[in-house]
This record gives structure tokens, sequence and C-alpha cells, in this order.
């Protein structure tokens, strides 16, 4: 009798204390996805790499806006958002605390504004999604007023672009390609 | 249809569009009452309604006797008649439809409907099948969603004590709108472009992306392009600590690429 206490005692107690003291997760837990969304480009990686479809943006063209939304009752908490986001703007937190009553509250959202062309005014990119072009143009080497002369072009879209070259030769920018030698 | 009780006869769903059923405003007032001052044990029976089986196998998990949610009085039992709460796994299949509804209209009432699993509670990956109905909350009333891919022990119990009153609901809907002069950074904006992506697809490519992010991100905070001595003596320390042949050989490549690079 008292050596089953003395087993008992020395086996401890392996009951976790859970919903009184917090659980303490594993390493590398892949829980709540969460956005940063001041750097977020809202370039849509995520949402096309998303295999449940949690992920999903919506563009407003009315309005000028793109929003992107996660529900989460649907994500399976893979990582691949994390895994292709460019600026290391989503990352899975250790957060599992995920249960609601309501189910509006599983959506969480965040709405960018978008980049008219600066041809035909059409918004086709984020507004953000022009200046990271922009700061990566000056992180690769080019000087900052040099990039910030390449704007009207960086912020023109793909349709106008083509019609500019057609009209005029002279504006493709065959630059980087002339330095690699890969014409 | 019976007026007095609408669940009597289950809706046949037409056209393809889902008809929830509802709950009559003298049940949700029962169960606000009951849980005010619950003062028993709530018994739960798991309806699968077409999942993989991974829900089931945390749910099992919950109870054993590492994470115990017995000793909050949840048993798991054997049929819908003793159930307080029901728990919903699957995304719904066509056929697994009127079993959901039977074990539904089978437990009395009050009762707690917790849809669980990213299945359970939108669908899942398999949202947009054509053999699913897309989530319990379309064919049933849900009081608690419970997300997750399966949803871990905790984050089970959790859902148990949200359904019964006892811990509050953490998160809430959130929308970000984009402020005035509001730009991304470009992660290390000192070091050259080139480098920092070759740095990091060789690290991602050797330990993966997780750790591949990581372990880059760890290289660049310690790469200093002014002073090589001192960042290789900074190098070395670090990976003595770390004593990791694997990282080693990482940093090893890492260092190879940023050679090439900066000449």
């Amino acid at each position: 009798m008292f050596k089953l206490f003395k087993t008992i005692l020395k086996a401890g107690e392996a009951t976790t204390k859970y919903p009184f003291a917090p659980f303490p997760v594993s390493p590398g837990f892949r829980g709540k996805p969460e956005l940063d969304p001041t750097q977020c480009i809202s370039c849509g990686a995520c949402t096309i790499a998303c295999p449940a479809n949690a992920l999903s943006m919506g563009t407003d063209a009315q309005a000028g806006t793109r929003t992107w939304e996660l529900f989460l009752g649907r994500c399976i908490f893979c990582g691949r958002c994390e895994e292709v986001c460019p600026t290391h703007a989503l990352a899975l937190t250790p957060e599992f605390e995920l249960a609601v009553g309501r189910r509006e509250d599983l959506f969480q959202r965040a709405t960018f504004k978008l980049e008219p062309c600066a041809e035909c005014g059409q918004p086709f990119a984020s507004h953000k999604e022009v200046d990271y072009a922009l700061a990566l143009l000056v992180q690769s080497g080019l000087p900052a007023e040099e990039a910030e002369a390449q704007r009207t072009h960086l912020a023109t879209c793909p349709a106008c672009k083509r019609k500019q070259n057609l009209a005029d030769p002279s504006k493709v920018a065959l630059g980087p390609y002339i330095n690699k030698g890969m014409l | 249809m019976n007026a007095a009780n609408p669940n009597a006869l289950i809706i046949a769903p037409g056209n393809h569009v889902p008809v929830p059923l509802s709950e009559s405003e003298q049940i949700a007032q029962l169960k606000k009452t009951l849980l005010k001052d619950i003062q028993r044990s709530a018994y739960v029976y798991r309806v699968d309604c077409g999942g993989c089986n991974g829900c089931e196998i945390e749910i099992f998990a919950a109870i054993t006797p590492i994470f115990d949610a017995e000793r909050f009085g949840i048993k798991v039992v054997a049929s819908p008649r003793h159930a307080d709460i029901l728990l919903f796994t699957g995304a719904v299949t066509r056929a697994m439809r009127m079993p959901a509804l039977r074990a539904y209209q089978a437990a009395p009432d009050p009762k707690i409907c917790i849809s669980y699993g990213a299945c359970g509670c939108g669908g899942g990956i398999f949202h947009d099948l054509y053999c699913v109905w897309g989530g319990t909350d379309k064919i049933l009333p849900v009081d608690v969603y419970i997300p997750g891919c399966p949803p871990t022990p905790p984050a089970t119990i959790y859902g148990f004590a949200l359904a019964l009153g006892l811990l509050g609901q953490k998160l809430k809907a959130n929308h970000h709108q984009e402020g005035e002069s509001e730009l991304a950074q470009p992660r290390w904006p000192d070091m050259p472009l080139d480098l920092r992506v070759q740095l990091e697809r060789e690290a991602r490519r050797m330990a993966g992306y997780l750790y591949g992010r990581q372990i880059a991100d760890k290289y660049m905070s310690l790469l200093d392009l002014k002073s090589p001595q001192e960042f290789n003596a900074r190098i070395r320390e670090y990976l003595k600590q770390e004593d990791d042949p694997r990282l080693t050989e990482i940093f090893t490549r890492l260092n190879d690429i940023s050679a090439a690079v900066l000449g």
C-alpha cells in the first residue's frame, strides 16, 4: 500500500494545469497567422499559396481599395502563407486559443489603397507595392533620384505600358538585360 | 410543418442550397439559464460528419490523463440521448447530413452544438467539393466554433470552457485600414539585394522554409560588411556556442556565397 503511494509520489502529476495556467507550446508550433499590416504590400502571394482558400484578396475598383481577408475557420495552419510572403509581413504565432461564439469573429481583414495607373487612371496595384518596388530598386544599387524618376513608369498598368512601347520603342527599359549580356 | 416545433420535419435542401435548422427562442432562453449556473457535468457526443479522423484523435487526446478533460466533468458518451454537448467534426458530406441531423434531434434540449476543426467551421480544404455542404452551420445552429486542423487538446479544452461560459473569448474580428504614409520596408536595407536573395534561397534550400528563414536571418544579423575579420570571429563564436554540425555546414555555404558576391 505504502509502496504504491511512494510510486505515485515519485511519478508526480502528468496532467497539465492548462486552463488555470498558460499552456507551454513547443517551439515551431503553428498557431494563428498574424498579419503585420504596415509590412504587407497586398501582392496576393499568400492567397495563391493558401491550399484551403482561407486567405483571399478582394479588389474594389470603385473605391480604389484592396482587402486582404483571413477566414480562420478554414485555415489549416500549414504555414505556406508565411513561406511565400516576400516582406515577412505574415507569420504564424503560437496563439491557439481561437474558439469563438460568433462566426464573424473568425474573420481578420486589412484594407489597402490602390495606385491608379499614371496613364489611364484605372487602379492596378496597391500603392505600397509600387513604393516597395522603388525601395527594392534603391536597395539593388540604383541612386534614390534615379529610382524616383522611374516612378511614373512603375505606376503605369501593364496594358498602358504595352501601348506606350508600341508607340515609342525608345521607352522600353532594356538596361538590365543589356548589362547582363542577355541580348 | 409543425408550428410548435419547427425542427419536427427536416426541410429537404432545395436547389442545393442548405437550409439550416433553427433554434426556438424558448430553447435559447433555457440554454442561457442553464449556462448561467451550470453545476453538473457536461456530456459530449461526437458526431463525425465525414472528417478525416484527425479531429477524433485530438478529441480523444483531450480526455487522456495528460489533458484530462474529465476533471471538469466533460465526458465523451456513446449516445446522443445522453449528450449536453454535440461535437460536429468534418465538412458535412452529403451522405452524413441526415445522420448528423438525426443525432441533433436525438439529443435532449437544451444542447450546445460545437463546430470542431477547420472542416466543421468552414469546410476546411474540402469547402468547395461537390459532395460536401461545407461546414456544420450550413445545416445546424452552432454555438461555438473551434478552428484548427485539427485543434490541439488545449484548444479543445478552451473551446469546451468557452461553450460552458467558464472562459471568455479572446479572438475578435479585426479590420485594419491602411493609414497615411504607411510603407513596407525592405529587409536588411544596407545589404545588396542580390546577396540577400541568394543567402535566403540557399538557407531555405538547405534547411527548409522555416528554419532556413531563421538561419538566414541570424546570418544576416551577424554579417558585417565593413570588417570581415570581426564578422568571422563572431560567426565562429556563435557556431561554437550552438555546437551543431548541420548549422556549421549551412553557415559555411552562406559564407561562400557572400564571399563570391562581395568579392
